[in-house]
Parts: structure tokens; C-alpha cells; sequence
């Protein structure tokens, strides 16, 4: 099992002054998958993506991507590991257009010489070139490749949204993460978004999906895992982890009682 | 490239190249030389605070070490082409040890450091009388020269320093359109998401950093070689003021609204002069003028002309 796993956390523990946001949280993701994190508010969701993304540090724990340790490095190289994100909060980069914020990530991997760019000589355009179609392609996957030249708060809030998966993409990611892709986005938005997920876990790309629409998640996910007061209570198939009563009883219980 | 792009670029350099054919006042020329050498500052500034987002006071310190390296080496007797590789290597080691440090802070900390070095260079440079001549500063530096050829009068150091500002704003603009480029500005706009992007900001804003002190150290040299005399006054905290003050009036991000913010800021004191001490009050009303009706600087003015144009 571990052999295929792409990312695998053992012991992450986070905590903010007295409160334990992630407890001793183990997790196994299998590579090619659509693995959720799911949980009721403050659970641990964003705490846990945080920690894997290197966002904000665990205190205690390992974490490897594709086998190699990433606990505590800077998050620029992490994403060079291999693994890129998405933000709860919209961040895009407002003052550059559309295919720039994708070429940003684009160049991840690519060296940069202070020398070339100043000559603007052979190999600094062959390099430029190549950012530019990896870039295009990934605003194409997402369908704002007619949008390039615009600033990416000219963008209904949906497709910054979209943006931000394309930025993801251009990084060539093993590991996507994904926090709270659906959030502000209305039926036919978020119908885009699963479509766009199926394409990317066809492209081979394993996808982590915090998110907070339950019903969301369930028809899209592989695996489903379930924290609460930091804690990882339950993971499994999506029906399954339905059944299982702490579940219910942490979450979907306590929404039922609520409506 | 459109013609909206290269019309007022090519327009901007025949007006340049055609100054000095249309007035032959060497006060004027010379005016226009210490705006240009502004505008190569403000250039190397806009790298670290325009694209980066960093607040930098120390731009005008490390004009001033470019400009007294040259000044005592110049001075020492050494060759004059020597003197541009000494301001460089000079400026990168101070921006260095400067920057590594405070470069992982947030914003308001660089600006104190850098307030304190500008403090400290200037101090150094009043007080070290023996090299630096002190507050008088330094007289008669040897001009610019290889093999014994330089340019003679001020028309052509001005035809020189236009060829040098050419190539600065040529070389920020290749750097804005390379991934360092986009990487300074992403890590102005979302530190976090350029991390997230596999950009190492703190690398960035190093750079950034020190290719503004190399811009500022070269503006220096050429400022002691062409003016041929400098004193503490021109590199002090208010030049460094000024400089910010340039680069917000001509718009922060814009390479020709570095070049406007400087020859604009430079040149209006002089052509405000027949005001007396009234000038200080239209030039501090002009700036709030523009700070308020045009946030963008006057570069942003420029898009809005063709809406303009239109309208009517």
C-alpha cells in the first residue's frame, strides 16, 4: 500500500497556542485517486492542507510526496517536489494577466540566468517559449484560454477560481491540492468544476479535495476522510464512510438536526 | 508590439535625441543629465518597491556609494573604465549583506533598515574627511574616459547617459517580460500563492533588490564622472524621499513612468524657481494632485488617453 502511495502523513500534529488544530493525523493517498478530506467547520480541512503544502508548518510529523520527506521545507520547494495548490481564498495575481499568473507556475521547474534574460539571447526565448505553451495548454484544460490577455480580476469569481487550477497545472503537479474548489460557485459552476476534476484524475494527476458540500464531494471522490476536532475519525469509500456513525454523528448527524 | 506601444516610444526618443539641437543653455543640459541619472535610480528602485511591493529608502545610498567609489578611486588615480565595476561591486555587497537579513521580514521592516543604512552611509561619508572629503565633498573627479577618449562638454555626456538609460529601461523591461520578472510582481500580489507557484520569494526579493543597488551604483559612477563633483547632500534621506516620491508621481510598476516620475520631479523645482519659496507649495500641491487624481501615476494617464480620444 505504501509503495503506491503518492503522498503519505504519519503523526502530523499542528497546534495554535492551547488548541490542537491537527492530532497525531495519519493519511494515505493513493496515486491516481480523488481522495476528500471532509469535516465539520474547524476541523483540522485547511490546518491538515496547510501542513502538506508547507503553507503553514506541522509541529510533528513526516509527510512524503512520492517517497521524498517534505516536512518543514519552504513551500517553493515542495511545489518543485511535485505538489500544487489551490486557496480557499482566492489569490490570484491581480496585476499580471491571466497567462502570466500560469506562467508563473509554468516556470517552476525551468533555470533562470540573469544573463540570458538581459541578452533576451537563443536559449532565454526557447525557455520562454516553452513556459508559454505549457501555460496555454493549461488555461485550456480549464477553458480560459480566450482569456488570456485579460487581468484576472476581470474574471467572474467562478473562473478566478478555475484560474487558480490552471496556475496549479502549469507546475506539472503529481498531487493536487484542492481547498474548497466549489466554494461561491453556483450548480452549473460547480457541474464545470467536477468535469474538470474527472479530466485531471484522468491525465493521471492524484487530487486532494477539501470541501465543504458533502453531496459535492461524495459522487466525485475514490476516498473519503472525515476529520473532526483534528482528529481523523473515519476514511473510506464514500458510501461507507455515509454509514459510518461517528460520522454522523460528528457531521452529517448534527446537519440533520440543524435542517 | 502595437502601435499604441512604440508610437510614444519612438516619440519619446526623437524629442530626446532633438534637445540639445534645440536649446544649447548647458545649464538646461546639465539639468537634464542629473534627471536622467534620476531616472536610471528610479529604474533600479522600481525593481524592489514598484514590481516586489518592498519599501526601499536606501536607493539613495547606494547612489551615493556609487557615486564615491567612483568619486575616490577616479580621485586615487585609477583608470576611469575600473571605476564602474568597483561602484558595482561595492553597491552588491552592501545590498547583500543589507538585504540577506532583513529580506525575510515584511514590508515596514526593510523600510526602517533601510532609512538606517541610508542614515549610516551618509554619516560615514560627512565624517570620514580624509577620503571623503566630508561635507564639501569631492571636487575635480576625473571625467569619463577609455584610452583617452570620453565625451567632451554636456551635450554629449547627455547623448551618453540617454544611451545608458536606453539600455537600463531595455534590460527592466526584458527582466518584466522573464519569469523573474512575473515572479517579483506575483510575490507582490500574493506572497503565499507565488510560494505555492515554486517561486522562492525570498530569493526574488533578493535579487530584485540587488539589481536595483546595481542600477543606483551605476547612475552613481556616471553621476561622479559627469558632473565631476559630489557631496553628501545629493544621496542623503531626502534624495531617497524624493526618489520613492519619483516613482509614486510617474507610477510604480511602469518603466516610462519611472522616466517621467524622475525628469518630471527633477526638472520641476528649477522651472518652478521664478516662485521663490512659494515653489515648494505648488510642487507639494502637484504631487497630492496626482497622488489623488491619478493613484496610478502618470503613466496610468496614458491608458486613459485613447478613452479620451474616443469620447470625443
Amino acid at each position: 500500500m505504501t509503495d503506491q502511495a503518492i503522498i503519505t502523513a504519519r503523526g502530523v500534529t499542528r497546534r495554535f497556542g492551547g488548541l490542537v488544530a491537527l492530532d497525531d493525523v495519519d493519511l494515505d493517498v493513493p496515486k491516481g485517486i480523488v481522495q476528500a478530506i471532509i469535516g465539520p467547520n474547524g476541523s483540522g480541512k485547511t490546518t491538515l492542507l496547510n501542513a502538506l503544502s508547507g503553507a503553514s508548518h506541522a509541529d510533528a510529523g513526516s509527510i512524503r510526496i512520492d517517497g521524498k520527506e517534505i516536512f518543514r521545507l519552504r513551500p517553493n520547494r515542495i511545489a518543485r517536489l511535485g505538489l500544487a495548490r489551490t486557496f480557499q481564498n482566492i489569490r490570484v495575481f491581480s496585476n499580471l494577466t491571466v497567462l502570466e499568473n500560469v506562467k508563473v507556475a509554468a516556470a517552476c521547474n525551468t533555470p533562470m540566468s540573469m544573463l540570458n534574460i538581459m541578452l533576451s539571447n537563443g536559449t532565454q526565448r526557447q525557455r520562454e517559449a516553452e513556459i508559454e505553451s505549457t501555460s496555454r495548454e493549461a488555461l485550456e484544460i480549464v477553458s480560459l484560454a480566450a482569456r488570456a490577455d485579460d487581468r484576472p480580476t476581470q474574471l467572474p469569481y467562478a473562473q478566478q477560481r478555475l484560474l487558480e487550477i490552471a496556475r496549479a497545472l502549469a507546475s506539472k503537479p503529481k498531487v493536487l491540492l484542492l481547498d474548497e474548489p466549489a466554494a461561491g460557485m453556483n450548480m452549473t459552476e460547480s457541474m464545470t468544476l467536477l468535469d474538470t476534476i474527472a479530466k485531471l484524475k484522468g491525465k493521471g494527476i492524484t487530487i486532494l479535495l477539501v470541501e465543504h458540500n458533502v453531496r459535492l464531494v461524495m459522487g466525485i471522490s475514490d476516498r473519503v476522510a472525515v476529520l473532526d476536532f483534528g482528529k481523523k475519525i473515519a476514511e473510506g469509500a464514500p458510501s461507507a464512510v455515509q454509514q459510518n456513525p461517528l460520522v454522523i454523528e460528528a457531521y452529517l448527524g448534527r446537519r440533520h438536526r440543524h435542517a | 508590439m502595437t502601435v499604441k506601444h512604440w508610437f510614444p516610444l519612438a516619440l519619446g526618443v526623437v524629442v530626446a535625441l532633438l534637445i540639445p539641437a534645440v536649446t544649447h543653455d548647458n545649464y538646461v543640459i546639465q539639468l537634464l543629465n542629473i534627471a536622467i541619472l534620476n531616472a536610471i535610480v528610479v529604474l533600479g528602485l522600481n525593481f524592489a518597491t514598484g514590481w516586489v511591493g518592498q519599501i526601499n529608502f536606501g536607493q539613495a545610498a547606494f547612489y551615493g556609494l556609487g557615486a564615491y567609489t567612483t568619486g575616490i578611486a577616479a580621485k586615487a588615480g585609477l583608470p576611469w573604465i575600473t571605476t564602474p565595476f568597483l561602484s558595482v561591486v561595492i553597491v552588491m555587497a552592501a545590498s547583500l549583506v543589507l538585504g540577506l537579513p532583513t529580506l525575510r521580514l515584511r514590508t515596514y521592516y526593510l523600510a526602517m533598515t533601510t532609512i538606517g543604512f541610508g542614515e549610516i552611509v551618509r554619516l560615514i561619508i560627512v565624517h570620514w574627511e580624509p577620503v571623503t572629503g566630508g561635507t564639501s565633498g569631492l571636487r575635480a573627479i576625473p571625467g569619463i574616459g577609455v584610452f583617452g577618449i570620453g565625451p567632451q562638454g554636456q551635450v554629449q555626456h547627455y547623448y551618453l547617459l540617454i544611451a545608458v538609460l536606453a539600455i537600463a529601461a531595455l534590460v527592466a523591461a526584458r527582466i518584466r517580460q522573464s519569469s523573474l520578472g512575473r515572479a517579483m510582481i506575483a510575490t507582490k500580489d500574493s506572497e503565499i500563492a507565488a510560494e505555492q507557484s515554486g517561486v522562492d520569494t525570498t530569493r526574488t526579493k533578493l535579487i530584485a533588490f540587488m539589481i536595483g543597488a546595481v542600477y543606483a551604483g551605476l547612475a552613481g559612477c556616471l553621476y561622479a564622472s559627469s558632473i565631476r563633483f559630489i557631496s553628501p547632500d545629493s544621496f542623503s534621506g531626502t534624495q531617497a524621499i524624493l526618489l520613492m516620491t519619483m516613482l509614486i508621481v510617474g507610477g510604480m510598476g511602469s518603466i516610462p513612468g519611472c522616466i517621467i516620475g524622475a525628469v518630471g520631479l527633477t526638472i520641476l523645482p528649477e522651472a518652478l524657481r521664478f516662485l521663490g519659496q512659494w515653489y515648494l507649495v505648488l510642487y507639494g500641491l502637484g504631487v497630492i494632485a496626482v497622488i489623488v487624481l491619478a493613484p496610478g501615476g502618470l503613466a496610468s494617464l496614458a491608458s486613459r488617453l485613447p478613452r479620451w480620444a474616443g469620447a470625443r
